[in-house]
């Protein structure tokens, strides 16, 4: 990891949910505290939200029984922007990009509606076996 | 980071549930877990103290949209949130469920009238 007060890099592999999501979530605190931003800059709680979505999914579905490869992250704050990358080995989704903020009964399918209103940018690509995750919001 | 739960009785009867940690797909089931002892209790009238709940999710959301419909699904059964930080309350207008979960700034608030 390197940081400045402009500029900001974070990467990480794991494999586990709950190790998982401590290293996003504890990410994005080493971010907020590296820029001088505080705990209720509603901007980065908009992008940590989508990435604990995206996180989330990509922890639960994108590592199928056998899958040996890890889940890929990096963080990079160029001055302006926030962009996160995640890569996981699950099941193509592209059918679940488009989906919309359910009923309110509902318990679940929130999650990428939400990540989609609170980023500027929600990117999605297979390649090969692969799912690519690209969040980006400027700050 | 497991979400830890304690539940305590207040003096008017109503049970506060207070979750300690992320409301999130791992921490979801503890919150259930708990609410589910309480439904045991007739009425339930719970208030969810939400203060020590760093970070919700969908799936946190969903679980606590899951005790709500257990808990008005027994007879005098209520539910109310309490203390919800900004990112809760971010994701509960986003969601447009601040209009189910009609939430007050603190606990003795949830109770007065409860």
């Amino acid at each position: 990891m390197r940081t400045n007060h402009r500029r900001f890099e974070f990467t990480a592999t794991f494999t586990d949910l709950d190790e998982g999501l401590d290293i996003l979530h504890g990410s994005i605190q080493r971010l907020r505290e590296a820029i001088g931003r505080p705990q209720d800059d509603r901007s980065l709680i908009f992008f940590e939200t989508a990435l604990g979505e995206i996180g989330s999914n990509v922890l639960t579905h994108g590592r199928p029984a056998g899958t040996e490869r890890p889940v890929d992250y990096t963080l990079r704050f160029d001055g302006v922007t926030v962009e996160a990358s995640l890569s996981d080995s699950g099941v193509p989704v592209h059918e679940h990009l488009t989906r919309e903020m359910p009923a309110h009964d509902s318990e679940a399918g929130r999650g990428l509606a939400m990540a989609r209103s609170l980023l500027d940018e929600l990117g999605y690509e297979r390649e090969g076996e692969v799912n690519k995750w690209r969040l980006v919001k400027r700050l | 980071m497991a979400l830890e739960v304690e539940t305590r009785q207040a003096e008017n009867g109503v049970t506060v549930v207070a979750p300690t940690g992320r409301l999130d797909v791992a921490g979801a089931p503890a919150l259930k877990d708990a609410i589910s002892e309480v439904v045991k209790n007739s009425p339930p009238r719970v208030v969810i103290d939400m203060e020590g709940v760093s970070f919700v999710d969908s799936t946190g959301l969903g679980s606590v949209i899951a005790v709500l419909k257990q808990i008005r699904g027994s007879e005098g059964g209520e539910l109310r949130l309490a203390a919800p930080n900004q990112q809760v309350r971010v994701v509960l207008e986003l969601t447009t469920l601040d209009r189910v979960f009609p939430y007050y700034a603190t606990v003795e608030e949830a109770l007065t009238g409860f």
